[in-house]
């Protein structure tokens, strides 16, 4: 996003509403940080500007710069993918697709998430570490196709220093990996500059209760009390 | 994405605090799911949500949404997504939902203990759960706590820092009352799941 320096009136009603702090005020004017813009948006339809100087040039849409929208802005579209957002369906359609069965987690790491935003060597510093394990990277993520070597989890080198809102690294693990995983994320993380929202995906057992949540505070990882549910009304079910 | 899954805070602050997703599947059930989703999105707007959105449109019910027009971008809608401040309309909503056996998942975020209950009286069995394990990396660069049970509850992170602690300023100082403050926070959010009325109780804690 820019703003029209020849139109703003440095009336400052913006300044506030951007998420990661980009939009500034020097002695003369008030400008976006091209460095720092994540693209979201949030700015231009916050609709606070009297003189509608704020606007997205036709290079936020060019490739690398491009990704950032797409990683920041939920209204815009991931070509590649068809598919707008930053993750998958995952387990908000699992009764139906069966995509975690039971045996199975899947994880997802949300780099940039709360409220930080993240550049993607950041996430590089993750992908290492999973591939160096064998742990395959979600494909249908748009994450996975930043990833220049599949075995290594190097980043192709013009995607490292874009800055998105939050990027989410999926994956899924066999049930007896967890403790592997865990031990080795775990450490990884604590090296990365950004914060990272981390997340469990279980199948409920049949007697309704979580089991992994006993093995997550064995492994000093508390979930926390609020979590997201499949209440299984999808049709036809998949009970796997 | 992971969206209505880490909404930071107390378990007394999350108590009433209900999201809920009808999302279609590109793989079982997205074509021609436009009518089921109409039919959900009448259910719940029987049981009058707090609010509701869509991020595709890029707005929610308190920033300007269009009903009409929006009921008809449902037909290449991925869901519909909403949330409830009161356990018993969220109640009814799932309960209908449930009778009326659309096929279209349900997905809820809430107090887990909470939702299993109320899975339980109305007899529902919970298929998947997605479980938060908090923040890892470089917390130094976080907010402060308690803005972060604000800034959270936008799924996408659309609600800025700075954008909370010029409200709060506001409230504090008696110049925003805690409602239009809520109200203003709520707009970022074009998901429509930021909760106004926690939003609210939070505030009221820096009033005057």
């Amino acid at each position: 996003m820019k703003i029209d320096s020849e139109k703003c009136i440095s009336c400052l009603e913006c300044l506030d509403y951007c998420p990661v702090g980009a939009i500034v005020e020097d002695a003369e004017s008030v400008m976006i940080s091209q460095d720092e813009c994540v693209e979201c948006g949030v700015c231009l339809r916050a609709s606070v500007c009297p003189v509608d100087a704020i606007y997205m040039p036709a290079e936020s849409k060019t490739y690398p710069r491009s990704i950032r929208a797409e990683l920041s802005d939920p209204g815009v579209q991931i070509p590649k993918l068809r598919q707008g957002g930053r993750g998958t369906e995952e387990m908000k359609t699992n009764d139906v697709t069966g995509r975690y069965r039971r045996g199975e987690f899947g994880m997802t790491l949300e780099f940039g998430r709360p409220g930080t935003g993240t550049r993607i060597a950041e996430i590089e510093k993750i992908t290492k570490t999973l591939c160096a394990m064998g742990i395959q990277i979600e494909e249908a993520n748009p994450v996975f196709y930043f990833i220049a070597d599949q075995k290594t989890g190097q980043m192709k080198p013009e995607v490292l220093n874009e800055k998105v809102l939050s990027a989410i690294l999926e994956f899924k693990i066999k049930e007896d990996k967890l403790v592997e995983v865990v031990n080795a994320l775990t450490p990884a993380l604590e090296k990365v500059n950004t914060v990272v929202s981390w997340g469990l995906i279980s199948r409920v057992a049949e007697d309704g209760t979580i089991p992994v949540l006993s093995r997550l505070k064995d492994l000093k990882l508390t979930a926390r009390p609020n979590a997201k549910i499949n209440l299984g009304l999808g049709r036809p079910i998949v009970e796997e | 994405m992971s969206h209505a899954l880490h909404r930071y805070g107390t378990v007394e602050n999350l108590k009433n605090d209900f999201t809920l997703f009808a999302r279609t599947s590109r793989w079982v059930n997205r074509e021609g799911g436009g009518p089921k989703l109409r039919k959900i999105l009448d259910i719940i707007l029987s049981e009058k949500p707090l609010n509701f959105g869509s991020s595709k449109y890029g707005k929610n019910l308190m920033s300007g949404l269009d009903l009409g027009e929006f009921k008809t971008t449902l037909d290449d809608a991925v869901g519909v997504v909403c949330c409830f401040s009161d356990r018993e309309s969220f109640k009814r909503v799932l309960t209908k939902l449930k009778e009326a056996q659309i096929g279209i998942s349900i997905v809820v975020s809430g107090l887990i203990e909470e939702v299993f209950n109320i899975a339980k009286e109305i007899d529902l069995k919970p298929h998947t759960v997605f479980l938060s394990l908090g923040i890892h990396g470089n917390k130094e660069l976080l907010p402060d706590g308690k803005v972060l049970e604000i800034t959270s509850m936008c799924g996408h992170g659309l609600v800025a820092t700075k954008l909370v602690k010029s409200t709060i300023k506001k409230v504090k100082q008696g110049t925003m009352a805690v409602d239009d403050g809520a109200k203003l926070l709520a707009q970022p959010c074009p998901c429509g799941i930021f909760n106004t009325d926690r939003c609210q109780q939070l505030l009221e804690l820096y009033l005057p």
